[in-house]
């Protein structure tokens, strides 16, 4: 009798607790894992910031659908002379905070980026700018240093700021931007708000709006986009994504790949170094270990769309008969041994491709030994400069390629690259060529050839382009775009 | 005999806790300016070798560690913790902005952990081998043998997920705190059990238990009136050092798993930015809250028990 006293008091309990769930209509939500050092849109680069800040500010150029540089607050712009790009601006807009955005707010943010005072983790996309000047109201002229055909995928990077605002001290807990989202409030270690701007320059976003949630572990992001509290997740693991009520996989900027020291003398040879691409099988990586969320990319840190891709080269076949044949003519017919470095934690299923490949490289006769280490160790491996030998044998990395642009890639090929364990003097002479190429046609011609070059004198095993999930509640619609940005005005929400 | 007085007392106990927050202190710096470069840890991953000695002697690490430790000391004696890396606030303004936080949830966590375990340990200590006995010894070694984030995980997709009746995570309402103090309060429930039902059970073993018990006292009278007089040490010093360990831990991961915006959630992402006095600021002031809550066990105790007070 007791029992069933006590069984009715606490179901009744639980009924009242059901409350919670019950949701009224609310801000759509996105969960990120860190909370963001600042929202200055000029001073940080990490994805977790950008979820807010890249909807509070806009740039001079951005990406198109396919990835594309389009025009955005600039209408047009085209090179005047070796060193200098002149941006037209669009007019009529403004700041959420009312000022005026022009050729001097334009320059300003430009020069504020550049000055060497100000400390920004966007060191790579200020490279080789040197700075700008207001030519009349709406035209903004930018100088580099030396000639950088690169320049226009740098602007689509560098946000506009509003010179009066910025000035502030306190202009990374509350920014300004011209963007479709304003910022609201800054709950510390909970969520930031954002606002539609009402008075947006281009159509009005459909959400009126969002929060940023700080919710570090993953398995309770998923719990909470499972029971609806939240509407977005970034970054699901493969094997989340069908606990997810919707999700989407993009093929990322992300290629993996295993780097060769071909300055070791095992590996001098480029046919050995052909020999390891033939000796993995890159398709079932792709269909184990990522369950799909990847594709072998095509010998090259590219994907179709990007500058410098090279429509004709494909991956390298699985055949580890031919692998072993070259070995032999190499003069390796009983193989030799190598050891390969990987980080522990830092990317996505690093630990168990990197098993796998020492496993099928063992197949052929090559004995590798996988040595795991953890971040800033496995980093300084990495930059032992020079052409010395005992550097590392192999080691598994990613290359992030948010340029869309092959240039992204010059530090790990080059003879001299602070990344690079490879010497092709041809690589390096179309390299130089190809920063110095305003004309982008031309430009990405020259990627072509060095891709063509690296396939049969390969400075990496050539993995795969990575897919970024995306975990998303029944009632949002959304197209995430091929760049990681995730921009709230290209969302819809029923209810 | 001498009694010392009720002052002197919490003043050698200040004494004490002191002494111990200058060798958390020491520990602390110890590791983060000997072992390992801080220079090196903060700087930005691809800076280069003039960066890092710039960095260096910004944050006066050039200067000999005798002097590096006294400047240290002298600037959190006057309460300067350093400037927050990540926030570029006041390391201590960002630590103590956290702790509210930490505190509800610790302190709920406490009252159920304490209430639950006291109250089960002594009704199972009391009757041996009954089926509450067993079941909740059961419950209690399943809690102690997982990891604290997976129960937190396991009460998620439970109550959340699948009965959906409270919410995942966050700081919204009261509804959120109870999955985060309930996990709280079920790992340190069941140690607080765990030791009070042995307790329980000792007692009702001695002589003057059998005495009342022959003599026609009702077990009712004998366990709630004589035993748990005689176990409230036990039990004192028992829910005092769970909170310790609360905070020395337990409750960070909870929090974490939960995203309760406390000190062990502040903790990770510091830890995440190489936020040097942030951590250290979050250590000191973790290591005062153990130290306090010692010395108030210890107060308890006074009252409790006329033996320590003659001590």
């Amino acid at each position: 009798m007791k029992t069933l006293r006590y069984f009715a008091i606490f179901s009744l309990g639980l009924l009242f607790l059901t409350g919670a769930a019950a949701k009224p209509s609310r801000p759509l939500i996105i969960a990120v894992s860190t909370e963001p050092s600042t929202l200055d849109g000029q001073a940080v680069i990490d994805r977790n910031s950008r979820v807010a800040s890249g909807n509070i500010f806009e740039s001079l150029l951005d990406r198109g659908a396919n990835g594309q540089v389009i025009t955005w607050l600039a209408e047009s712009y085209k090179p005047v002379n070796d060193t200098t790009w002149r941006f037209r601006l669009r007019k009529n807009i403004k700041f959420h905070n009312g000022e005026p955005f022009n050729a001097e707010a334009a320059a300003f943010s430009v020069n504020r980026i550049v000055d060497k005072e100000y400390k920004t983790q966007r060191a790579s996309y200020i490279e080789n700018i040197k700075g700008a000047k207001a030519v009349d109201e709406f035209t903004v002229d930018v100088t580099t240093d030396g000639t950088n055909a690169v320049l226009p995928v740098q602007m689509t990077q560098l946000v506009m700021v509003p010179p009066k605002a910025a000035r502030e001290k306190n202009f990374g807990v509350s920014p300004v931007g011209t963007g479709a989202y304003k910022f609201v409030r800054w709950d510390r270690g909970r969520e930031i708000t954002l606002a539609v701007n009402e008075g947006y320059w281009r159509e009005k976003p459909a959400i009126k709006e969002f929060a940023v949630r700080i919710i570090p572990d993953p398995q309770t992001q998923i719990a909470a986009l499972q029971t609806g509290e939240i509407d977005l997740v970034l970054d699901l693991l493969p094997e989340q994504a069908k606990l997810a009520p919707k999700f989407i996989s993009v093929p990322a900027t992300e290629f993996s790949y295993i780097q060769f020291n071909a300055h070791k003398k095992e590996m001098a040879d480029p046919r050995v170094r052909i020999a390891l691409n033939l000796a993995v099988d890159k398709e079932t990586l792709a269909k184990t270990i990522y369950q799909n969320h990847a594709r072998p990319m095509d010998a090259q840190h590219l994907a179709k769309g990007m500058l410098g891709y090279n429509p004709n080269l494909k991956p390298f076949p699985y055949d580890p008969k031919r692998a072993r044949q070259l070995l032999k003519e190499a003069g390796y017919p009983d193989g030799f041994e190598l050891v390969l470095h990987a980080p522990i934690g830092r990317y996505l299923k690093g630990e168990e491709t990197s098993e796998v490949v020492a496993a099928q490289l063992k197949e052929v006769g090559v004995r590798v030994k996988l040595q795991l280490h953890e971040w800033n160790a496995y980093r300084k491996l990495g930059r032992i400069p020079g052409k010395e030998a005992n550097a590392f044998d192999l080691k598994y990395g990613w290359n992030s390629n948010e340029w869309f642009d092959a240039s992204r890639i010059v530090s790990h090929i080059t003879c001299d690259g602070t990344s690079s364990k490879l010497c092709n003097k041809k690589v390096d002479e179309l390299m130089d060529k190809a920063i110095q190429t305003l004309d982008q046609k031309a430009r990405d011609k020259l990627y072509q050839e060095v891709w063509v070059i690296l396939n049969k004198d390969p400075h990496a095993i050539y993995l795969l382009q990575q897919n970024l999930i995306y975990g998303l509640a029944k009632r949002v619609e959304w197209q995430p775009r091929l760049d990681d940005e995730v921009r709230v005005a290209a969302m819809r929400a029923t209810e | 005999m001498n009694h010392p007085s009720l002052l002197a007392f919490v003043l050698a106990r200040l004494r004490d806790g002191l002494v111990v927050l200058f060798l958390v202190t020491l520990v602390i710096f110890v590791l983060g300016h000997v072992i390992g470069d801080p220079a090196v840890v903060m700087a930005p991953v691809d800076a280069s070798e003039q960066e890092i000695a710039r960095l260096r002697r910004q944050l006066g690490l050039d200067r000999p560690f005798r002097e590096q430790f006294v400047g240290y000391f002298v600037s959190l004696a006057r309460g300067d913790f350093g400037q927050s890396l990540w926030q570029d606030r006041p390391a201590l303004t960002v630590v103590l902005e956290a702790l509210p936080a930490t505190v509800v949830l610790t302190l709920v966590g406490l009252v159920l952990a304490g209430l639950g375990g006291s109250l089960l340990g002594v009704l199972a200590g009391a009757r041996p081998e009954s089926p509450l006995d067993r079941s909740a010894n059961f419950l209690s070694v399943a809690a102690l043998s997982v990891p604290n984030f997976w129960l937190g995980l396991l009460l998620i997709v439970i109550f959340s997920v699948q009965l959906g009746v409270l919410p995942t995570s966050g700081f919204a309402n009261w509804q959120s705190l109870i999955l985060p103090a309930g996990a709280l309060g079920a790992i340190h429930g069941a140690r607080i059990f765990q030791l009070v039902r042995s307790a329980t059970f000792e007692e009702m073993t001695k002589p003057y238990a059998l005495v009342a018990r022959s003599k026609g006292l009702p077990e009712r009278l004998i366990l709630w009136k004589h035993i748990l007089r005689n176990i409230a040490v036990t039990m004192l010093t028992t829910i005092g050092w769970e909170y310790v360990r609360m905070m020395g831990g337990a409750a960070f991961a909870i929090e974490v798993v939960f995203a309760w915006p406390g000190i062990g959630q502040l903790m990770i992402h510091a830890a995440s930015r190489q936020d040097f006095p942030v951590l250290q600021a979050a250590v000191i002031v973790a290591g005062a809250f153990v130290i306090m809550t010692n010395a108030l066990v210890d107060l308890l105790y006074r009252s409790l028990d006329a033996r320590i007070r003659a001590a």
